[in-house]
């Protein structure tokens, strides 16, 4: 059985709030939890925040339901942006970005969707649901050229379930947003997540998946944009920390004690030779 | 002939548990009713109020059983993650379902809550914090693994 996953849950200052959603999201089967940080760009230069660490969130992460082992929480950085400079964020390979575990981008103007489509090193383009999307995802500019480079890179495409419970309005806009984006992306390169502020907003990943239907995926890519999707995605921000998706390199944390040890037998060793 | 049917086993999660005895089957109906229809319109009411009906609830642990036909089951299973509140003789509970199994039959079903239920005994074994609770929990996990056994054991009299 394929694994479930939620890449979208709104970090909020209150630890307590992000503990029951992250409770919640284990009694409802979720193997894996993003917390999502957002950094906006739009007025004036935003600072991209350290992530919060998931180890002073729980001494134990609580037990996924019907399995035995913890929920995995990983960390993911939004940015907000509505001029292709802010992508410059992601080129120069800040090391603050290497703290998360997945980058997302949020295009703002149609011109910018277009080149993040095409030129940037991202995980996962989100789509703005909530509203009537000033453009569509016309065939042109997704051409099939560039639309395939987006399959061979494995960048995914967002949608955000939230806005749909909350609202009669919203739910109407979220439907027909997520109905234009199939009409390109043919139910290829979806992930469905949640963004959810509150535990009450969360749904069982069995509901989600059948939450696809009415987006227009079938049931198969509905399933697999919970799960195989998002486990893509989340290898695809791994490959980021390492070179060429080859070689990845780790500081092991040490003791002063144990370097002066391992230290000694280094020097004895080159003087035998 | 016989008509095919779905049975959804849903757990009702409120924002309070406390607010579980108010659970009755007309009020779980009635807001499910009101979910369809608000996202299906008349022609998702019309085609699921066919067969609809709760077949269990339980108040305690919050478990509902609901029927539905099974040509229309996927027009009732979309429109179960929209339901947001629960009213209830004019009070609203924060809520949502999430839902545990569907199944052909009400027997897979029971087997599913039975399996399910067990799980839940060992989480409450592992969360609890006072003697007194650790040792309820831990008779009534007892008493389900006896019907276990005594059930095998007539079941394999049965086949001898």
């Amino acid at each position: 059985m394929a694994l479930f996953v939620d890449l979208n849950i709104t970090n909020c200052k209150e630890v307590k709030k992000l503990q029951s959603m992250i409770e919640m999201a284990a009694h409802l089967g979720y193997s894996a939890v993003a917390i999502n940080h957002v950094a906006e760009f739009g007025k004036k230069k935003a600072e991209i925040v350290k992530p919060i660490a998931t180890k002073d969130l729980f001494p134990s992460p609580p037990t996924v339901q019907g399995k035995s082992t913890p929920i995995k929480i990983l960390t993911r950085l939004t940015i907000v942006a509505s001029d292709p400079s802010h992508c410059n964020v992601l080129r120069s390979s800040s090391p603050i970005t290497k703290l998360y575990d997945i980058v997302a981008i949020y295009p703002d103007t149609e011109k910018l969707f277009h080149t993040v489509c095409t030129a940037t090193d991202v995980d996962i383009i989100c789509i703005n649901v909530t509203e009537k999307y000033p453009f569509f995802f016309k065939r042109p500019p997704l051409r099939p050229s560039s639309h395939e480079r987006i399959y061979a890179a494995g960048i995914f495409f967002e949608l955000i379930y939230t806005p749909a419970i909350k609202d009669f309005t919203l739910r109407r806009n979220t439907i027909s947003n997520a109905l234009s984006l199939m009409e390109v992306c043919k139910g290829k390169n979806i992930i469905i997540s949640s963004g959810a502020e509150k535990p009450l907003e969360l749904r069982g990943p069995y509901d989600v998946a059948t939450l696809g239907l009415p987006f227009g995926l079938s049931e198969r890519s509905a399933k697999s944009a919970l799960s195989t999707n998002c486990r893509a995605a989340l290898l695809h921000g791994e490959t980021r920390k390492t070179a060429f998706g080859i070689t990845y390199t780790m500081k092991k944390p040490r003791d002063d004690e144990e370097e002066e040890e391992s230290a000694e037998p280094a020097s004895k060793k080159a003087k035998k030779e | 002939m016989r008509f095919k049917c779905r049975y959804f086993l849903c757990e009702l999660v409120l924002q309070d548990p406390r607010w579980r005895r108010n659970i009755t089957a007309g009020s779980v109906s009635y807001n499910v009713r009101e979910a369809v229809a608000r996202l299906h319109g008349d022609f998702g009411i019309a085609a699921c109020s066919l067969g609809l009906s709760v077949k269990y609830i339980n108040a305690y642990t919050g478990i509902i059983l609901l029927r539905c036909r099974k040509e229309f089951h996927q027009l009732l299973w979309t429109s179960l993650p929209f339901i947001t509140s629960f009213g209830n003789r004019g009070q609203q509970f924060a809520c949502f379902i999430n839902t545990l199994h569907v199944g052909g039959t009400i027997r897979t079903c029971q087997k599913f809550l039975i399996q399910y239920n067990k799980k839940q005994l060992a989480l409450l074994l592992k969360n609890c914090t006072n003697a007194e609770e650790r040792d309820a929990i831990q008779a009534s996990i007892a008493s389900s693994l006896i019907d276990e056994e005594q059930e095998e054991f007539l079941s394999e009299e049965v086949i001898n």
